[in-house]
């Protein structure tokens, strides 16, 4: 899952209020997150649920002609590592760059700032 | 409770003295190496600014202190925010470079707290059993500084809750929510705690949260407790609201702070919100009863991080006294800002939100000439104060943050809502909100009484910042 798409995923309250009903009941169908929701109408809860399943957040199950959504549960504790291992290892590389191109001076010293 | 070690490890071609002392050299090394922090020395506070999420979304600010330091090849940082965790950077040499490791634990409540910041539901577990109670606090954005060791202080107080047999023969279960300085995502937390079951919430966050969670949350059955200093105004029902009242704490500090500026003309800067706007227009009332002037007024918003234009029109004023009604990272960055742009030569500042953990981020220099005003100080003697602080230190060791009437005031309010519950008639919230109205105990920062739904009675305390602490006196 990209994690800019899932956080552009979650910069909405709508989207957020989704998650939220989905996290306290194992499964809804579109209809019932549509009653629940009161500040937006039923198409707009549909494309909110569409931009949540493509980032990963949510699972999508069909029967008939109805459509049940859930909380996806695989990989959140994969997702993170991964996220705090990247931001772990960018910040060595940007030690790194700094070092190697001439930040700290011949001597190690390194003029202190506020 | 699991824990995981995560590493990243880069080599480097430059001898190790050189990679070491790029740390908190501010040179734009990256997050870790741009660790924000006066010294590099055991002891000290350290911020990291880590674009967790991206640029766009802003750094998270974790916030430690240096619990190893060896030149130079060992830096270890122990942090109590966004959750609590040791980094380890190890510096070696390698060939003729250097290798450099970093080694980071992380435990269920950091994984957890960053699963949902990336809006995975994280299931709360069940609830059978026990008494749960939900703590809305700060673990990210600017009210994080002051809410440092409040989880801790929340804690501990459950955990002596339960010692004596919890509440009404079930032990009480702390669910924790973080509002992220952010009162949209208070209200989500706070529903959050309500949906896992808890019978009350210690909303021990900024007010502009309390009151929007509190306002839509009116619907739930649930008790909803403000320890922290605040402006009142939101008691009665199932909301309580305990802490430090403004007009108490200026009405103590008015007087003292004006003799030792040897001035009377203030002016009055803080963040848009709630609190700090009940606050100045209590300093309006206070301050003309004292003979004091308002010389100049600001707001910036909470999260601002340059205050050059509202410092310089504090310089302006010619004021004596900046009342600074900022809070947690707002009031270190202006603070260090005023000290810069040489407003300590002119000016006293007194800030009613001023407490340990939010002094030691400002540092020694840039604190000094700052006065604080609450109810609770490590300072204070007594054995009730030496006793508590000795048991914290026991749970959560030498490097843990230290304790204010901010993280304390939570303590507090635990302990006060289950000597309610365990009084209270029925088994539900309107009856113990009653009984928390008319309850009292003896704690660290001394008797406390509270009467109605938002009064509490306590001692005040000044307190004049000093390196390594507060000079803490007893006001009026």
């Amino acid at each position: 899952m990209a994690a800019d798409e899932a956080f552009d995923a979650l910069a909405d309250p709508v989207r957020r209020e989704i998650l939220t009903l989905l996290a306290q009941n194992d499964e809804c169908s579109a209809g019932e997150l549509s009653d629940r929701i009161n500040r937006v109408g039923r198409t707009a809860v549909s494309s909110h649920l569409r931009v949540l399943r493509t980032a990963g957040l949510i699972a999508e199950r069909r029967n008939g002609r109805f459509r049940y959504y859930s909380v996806d549960a695989t990989g959140p504790a994969q997702d993170v590592i991964q996220l705090l291992q990247e931001l772990f290892q960018g910040s060595l590389d940007a030690a790194k760059a700094a070092v190697e191109t001439g930040a700290a001076d011949a001597d190690g010293s390194i003029r202190r700032a506020m | 409770m699991s824990r995981l070690a995560l590493t990243a490890e880069q080599h480097v071609d430059a001898p190790p003295a050189a990679v070491f002392a790029l740390f908190g050299a501010g040179t734009g090394a990256g997050w870790l190496f741009d660790a924000v922090c006066d010294r590099v020395a055991l002891g000290a506070v350290v911020t990291l600014q880590a674009p967790m999420f991206g640029m766009a979304a802003g750094p998270v600010e974790i916030l430690g202190r240096i619990s190893a330091v060896r030149s130079p090849s060992r830096i270890e940082i122990r942090h109590d925010q966004p959750w609590r965790g040791r980094l380890r950077v190890h510096v070696d040499p390698d060939g003729s470079g250097t290798r450099v490791r970093l080694i980071a634990d992380l435990d269920d409540a950091g994984l957890h707290w960053l699963m949902r910041r990336r809006g995975f539901s994280v299931p709360d577990g069940g609830v059978e059993g026990t008494h749960p109670v939900g703590l809305l606090t700060s673990k990210s954005g600017s009210a994080s500084v002051f809410a440092s060791a409040t989880e801790n202080l929340a804690a501990m107080a459950v955990e002596e809750i339960n010692a004596e047999g919890g509440i009404r023969g079930r032990p009480v279960r702390l669910i924790v929510g973080d509002d992220a300085t952010d009162p949209r995502l208070g209200t989500i937390e706070a529903w959050r705690l309500v949906h896992a079951g808890c019978r009350a919430i210690m909303a021990s966050t900024t007010s502009a949260t309390f009151t929007r969670a509190a306002h839509e949350l009116r619907g739930a059955d649930v008790l909803m407790v403000q320890p922290v200093m605040n402006e009142g105004g939101m008691g009665g029902g199932l909301r309580v609201q305990l802490g430090e009242r403004p007009e108490s704490q200026l009405r103590a500090a008015a007087a003292p702070i004006m003799e030792v500026a040897g001035g009377r003309r203030w002016f009055l800067a803080g963040n848009d919100y709630v609190w700090p706007q009940v606050v100045h227009s209590a300093a309006r009332r206070v301050l003309a009863d004292h003979g004091g002037t308002v010389v100049g007024e600001g707001f910036a918003p909470l999260g601002t991080r340059d205050f050059a234009p509202l410092i310089e029109n504090v310089l302006r004023s010619g004021a004596d006294i900046v009342l600074s009604s900022f809070v947690g990272a707002d009031l270190v960055h202006f603070e260090r800002q005023c000290h810069a742009m040489g407003v300590r030569e002119r000016c006293r500042s007194l800030a009613l939100a001023l407490d340990e953990p939010t002094r030691e981020r400002i540092g020694d220099d840039a604190a000094s000439g700052m006065w604080g005003v609450s109810g609770y100080f490590e300072q204070l003697p007594g054995d009730i104060n030496e006793a508590f602080l000795r048991r914290y230190r026991a749970a959560y060791g030498a490097f843990a943050p230290p304790v204010s009437s901010i993280s304390e005031s939570v303590y507090e309010a635990l302990h006060l809502y289950a000597i309610a519950a365990r009084r209270a008639t029925d088994d539900d919230a309107v009856s113990t909100a009653r009984e928390l109205h008319t309850s009292h105990m003896a704690f660290p920062r001394g008797m406390v009484s509270v009467v109605g739904p938002e009064t509490m009675q306590q001692r005040l305390f000044l307190a004049e910042a000093t390196p390594g602490g507060f000079l803490v006196s007893r006001a009026g």
